[in-house]
């Protein structure tokens, strides 16, 4: 059995996060999306795999050969869609394959479901299904997939995780791979349609903060580190070699911090948080369910509640991130949604910002004593 | 500036040796070989790149074994110069990294006393001249040997009927590596990664006698010593090319975190008292590493007020100018001949000396009294990228130590900087340079060094005849070459050299020479007088001097591979220089 990987796609609705890196690369819980796939590849003995690469390609190739697996890269050179994904792999398939996003999480169970099958498609339950392909089921066999339907006639959506035959690549006439699937159904082939166990997808920016709050319920406790006799812990925390936890700061796990952090004193960090490597947290702020990316500085006595902070960003002391429900525009639909703050790269505040319900773009910079709101454009400067 | 390789163990030898080869390919690759000892000496060589295929026609027996990759001094690349060189009867092999400067008359003397030579090199000599003196013992026979050498070796020799390899090391580069009943010698560290993370590093003169089992014995001046096992911290990951096209990209995107590494690991003590107390610094270095150099100066000089000198390795040596205050050498490889002899007069003048360096062990780090180690990771393909930034973290760490930490915060984030112009898109820069006979490079103040680093990227890599000037100097003569068809890459970043640059830029606009200018994001006014305008974040001075330099090995990069050119292995080149 060989998986391939899709990890070629941008996952442009969650920009400004995707700048650097694609949505598979993305940290949740410190590790990015596709190490949770790979991991329950391996869990199941999968071990021949293939990902395929496209945006931003380099750092996925440089994460891929840090790790212990041998994996294969194919390269999509021009990101037309996931049926075309498939085809940069096929040079690589010899044998029945899985197909994986590297960009949703899945549990090895799901896995174990699907890899015996040939010819199926790992379906879930999703409040809102418009964002995906609408499975309609008859008799565990499926009938016809619609993509992104306006008025979806049930919660059933695909994973986009299937199990093929290499024949497949003869039914890929577009570049989407449901087409190929109603290629498949109209010639008189049974998909089967298996349930998945756990799977998870985060298409907006606020979603990361639900996967991250779900993996970090995973996380083993391990402190590497210098920390301070004084400091209280409580629950699951991993620390990371070299960070320093500063005296009197207290943590309260589900929490994960990378290396070479500088937190504290005074520091408080809540459940669900995911603190990247380099970041800075000076004293006496206050950090809850967010996740905080590589190379961030957050200054003193700031609370930062419900946000996703991309990496590299600076924000000086008293930053509020202000968790307020609010319409946001995203792309071409206008969605009600709770969160504190999106920040893409790099993004600079002066003292004194409220970040309330808003999405910066990349290199924002904010001036002293502004209340954020809403969509900010990369670039942009708040004066 | 050859790469060796031997292995003595329970594996079958020759896979491990082509491996080990293939990971040495970067000092050299004219030609290749390998000899092993099973029943009897078996030898294999071949004109041409080990990874061209010719490796898999190797068929050698045997768990004991040495191999072989060449860069040619002494004798045309072929099939008879490549080595391993045999002895007349055959029973003998030995492959050899340096360059034996008496030669001529040992051949002449062996050749009178009938021996048979079949190739142009002057390891050949080696082998007979072991030959003579071998009596059933090969290390007596190498011992004997050593002292008629004149020159610089490192050698790995094998004989029929005893499964040993003698190995010896005099100004060249030998590290053992301990593995599990095995035992591994090679040029550098990189080929044994993979097997083991415990080496020894020998040290000029020593004679190590290895034997199956994983045993080993040392011998200085006919005495055993005891040299000390070190862990290596690089990982075998780091010399994998994974799913990049080249070494060269890879280790393009490694910068990021090796300077961050190499900024992080900081200066030790001792040699921060060095650096503190210098009242003036020269630095001594060749190619990629004296740009570095020449950054340095630019930025030490006006940031700090010390005086800086900046001396080609080669010159340095038969030009000795009068030598005062601290002397640093800069090395990548740690091997570069022109460079430890420069030190080595330095040191004799009683200058205090510090080495920066990226390979631990490396013959400039014992020469040196301090070393200070860059964290770039093993760099493979031949055009410096990352150990140019990571020398880069180095110097600007002295230049921060000596204005008390003053550019913390800039070298601290240096790193997002590097990786942000790494997201460039630079294709319409590279679709002009890779058009042209001849690109020119203009930069002032610290962007002049960057200038001719960018320029000899070009040169090496892509073949087009580039050529870095201080923006000042291209009226002086080299004006006269500007026409529509010489592109010319100009950094022109705010700060004051930034009217005048513009100004020269109008210039050769006038000439109708077409300019690609890098400058601070958002800067419209630049962007509407070049042809091609690549912006670089509105960041630091320092950081911007880094990130001009990156988008540089990027075009570099980009226009040698829209020409089709073997960018990890540019015609004639070696990466590490170990010969004068």
């Amino acid at each position: 059995m060989q998986a391939v990987i899709l990890a070629a796609g941008e996952g442009s609705r969650l920009r400004p996060l995707t700048r650097s890196k694609p949505k598979a690369m993305l940290p949740v819980a410190n590790r990015p999306i596709i190490d949770y796939v790979i991991e329950a590849l391996l869990e199941n003995g999968i071990r021949d795999i293939v990902v395929v690469v496209g945006y931003r390609k380099e750092d996925v190739i440089r994460h891929l050969n840090k790790l212990d697996a041998p994996i294969q890269v194919a390269v999509q050179e021009r990101q037309l869609g996931t049926a075309d994904a498939l085809r940069a792999a096929q040079a690589e398939i010899t044998d029945d394959f899985l197909v994986l996003p590297g960009d949703n999480y899945i549990n090895a169970e799901s896995i174990a479901r699907i890899k015996e099958e040939r010819n199926a498609v790992l379906v879930a339950e999703h409040p809102n299904p418009s964002n995906f392909g609408v499975v309609v089921i008859r008799n565990g066999i499926v009938r016809e997939i619609i993509e992104k339907p306006e008025d979806a006639p049930t919660f059933t959506v695909s994973t986009g995780i299937y199990s093929f035959t290499p024949d497949v690549f003869s039914y890929l006439q577009t570049n989407e791979i449901p087409d190929a699937l109603s290629a498949m159904i109209a010639s008189g082939r049974r998909i089967r349609a298996i349930p998945a166990d756990d799977w998870q997808d985060a298409v907006y920016p606020w979603d990361l903060l639900k996967l991250n709050s779900r993996m970090l319920r995973g996380i083993k406790p391990e402190i590497a580190g210098t920390v301070d006799a004084s400091v209280i812990r409580r629950g699951a925390v991993r620390i990371g070699a070299g960070t320093t936890i500063g005296p009197n700061t207290v943590i309260y796990g589900p929490v994960t911090i990378g290396s070479n952090c500088n937190i504290g004193p005074n520091t408080v960090i809540m459940p669900d948080t995911s603190i990247g490597d380099r970041v800075v947290l000076e004293p006496f702020t206050y950090v809850a369910d967010s996740l905080i990316m590589n190379d961030v500085t957050i200054g003193s006595h700031s609370r930062i509640v419900s946000a996703v902070f991309g990496q590299g960003c600076i924000l000086a002391d008293h930053t509020t991130t202000y968790p307020s429900a609010s319409f946001i525009e995203v792309g071409d639909r206008v969605q009600k949604e709770e969160f504190g703050a999106v920040l893409g790269e790099g993004v600079r505040a002066a003292p004194f910002t409220t970040f309330k319900n808003c999405i910066a773009g990349n290199n924002v910079t904010v001036g002293e004593q502004k209340t954020v709101v809403g969509v900010i454009e990369d670039g942009t400067r708040v004066m | 500036m050859c790469g060796i390789v031997g292995y003595i163990g329970r594996r079958e030898a020759t896979p491990v040796l082509i491996q080990g080869l293939k990971r040495l390919e970067y000092r050299g690759y004219d030609s290749f070989g390998l000899a092993t000892v099973g029943s009897a000496v078996e030898v294999y060589k071949k004109n041409g790149r080990i990874s061209d295929g010719e490796a898999g026609a190797a068929h050698l027996t045997g768990s004991t074994g040495i191999g072989h990759t060449r860069w040619a001094t002494h004798g045309e690349p072929n099939d008879l110069n490549a080595h391993p060189h045999t002895d007349c009867s055959g029973r003998i092999a030995v492959v050899h990294n340096g360059v034996i400067e008496n030669y001529a008359e040992l051949k002449r003397q062996l050749e009178e006393r009938g021996h048979a030579f079949r190739s142009e090199t002057d390891t050949e000599v080696i082998a007979h001249l072991i030959e003579e003196h071998y009596d059933s013992d090969l290390l007596a026979a190498v011992n004997a040997t050593l002292p008629l050498l004149r020159g610089s070796y490192a050698v790995l020799v094998i004989a029929e009927d005893t499964q040993q390899i003698v190995a010896a090391r005099d100004a060249s580069p030998l590290v053992l590596g301990v593995g599990d009943a095995e035992i591994f010698a090679a040029s550098d560290m990189t080929p044994l990664l993979e097997y083991t993370e415990r080496v020894i590093f020998l040290e000029d003169g020593d004679v190590a006698d290895l034997t199956p089992g994983g045993h080993y014995t040392i011998y200085h001046d006919g005495q055993a010593v005891e040299r000390p096992i070190e862990l290596i911290n690089w990982c075998v990951e780091d010399t994998r090319k994974g799913g990049f096209a080249h070494y060269m990209l890879k280790e393009i995107y490694e910068q990021p975190q090796s300077f961050y590494e190499t900024i992080r690991a900081g200066i030790d003590d001792r040699a921060r008292q060095m650096i503190r107390e210098a009242d003036e610094i020269t630095l001594v270095a060749c190619g990629t590493s004296y740009h570095t150099a020449l950054v340095f100066k630019y930025l030490a000089e006006p940031l700090c007020g010390i005086p800086v000198r900046v001396e080609v390795g080669s010159e340095f040596k038969y030009f000795t100018p009068p030598l005062h205050g601290l002397v640093i050498a800069v090395s990548q490889s740690g091997e570069t001949a022109d460079t430890i002899a420069a030190l080595k007069m330095a040191k004799a003048r009683n200058c205090p000396t510090l080495a920066i360096t990226n390979m631990q062990g490396s013959t400039v780090t014992r020469v040196a009294d301090e070393t200070f180690l860059m964290r770039a990771g093993p760099e493979i393909g031949v055009a410096a990228t990352k150990s140019y930034t990571a020398q880069l973290a180095a110097l600007m760490q002295i230049v921060n130590l000596r204005c008390e930490g003053a550019y913390d915060d800039a070298l601290s984030h240096a790193h997002l900087a590097i990786g942000d112009v790494l997201l460039q898109d630079i294709h319409e820069a590279v679709a002009l340079c890779a058009k042209a006979e001849h690109v020119f490079f203009v930069g002032r103040g610290a962007f002049y060094p960057v200038s001719m680093e960018g320029a000899l990227k070009m040169k090496e890599i892509s073949y087009i005849h580039a050529e870095g000037y201080a923006a000042g100097e291209l009226k002086h003569g080299p004006f006269a070459l500007l026409t529509e068809e010489t592109p010319v890459v100009a950094v022109c970043t705010p700060g004051p050299t930034y009217g005048v640059m513009a100004s020269n830029i109008k210039e050769m606009k006038a000439r109708r020479a077409p300019v690609i200018a890098l400058g601070v994001a958002g800067d419209t006014e630049l962007a509407e007088i070049v042809d091609i305008f690549i912006p670089i974040p509105n960041t630091h001075h320092l950081v911007q001097v880094l990130t001009a330099s990156v988008v540089l090995q990027l075009l570099a990069y980009h226009t040698a591979c829209a020409l089709q050119r073997d960018v990890d292995k540019p015609r004639n080149l070696a990466k590490s220089v170990t010969v004068e």
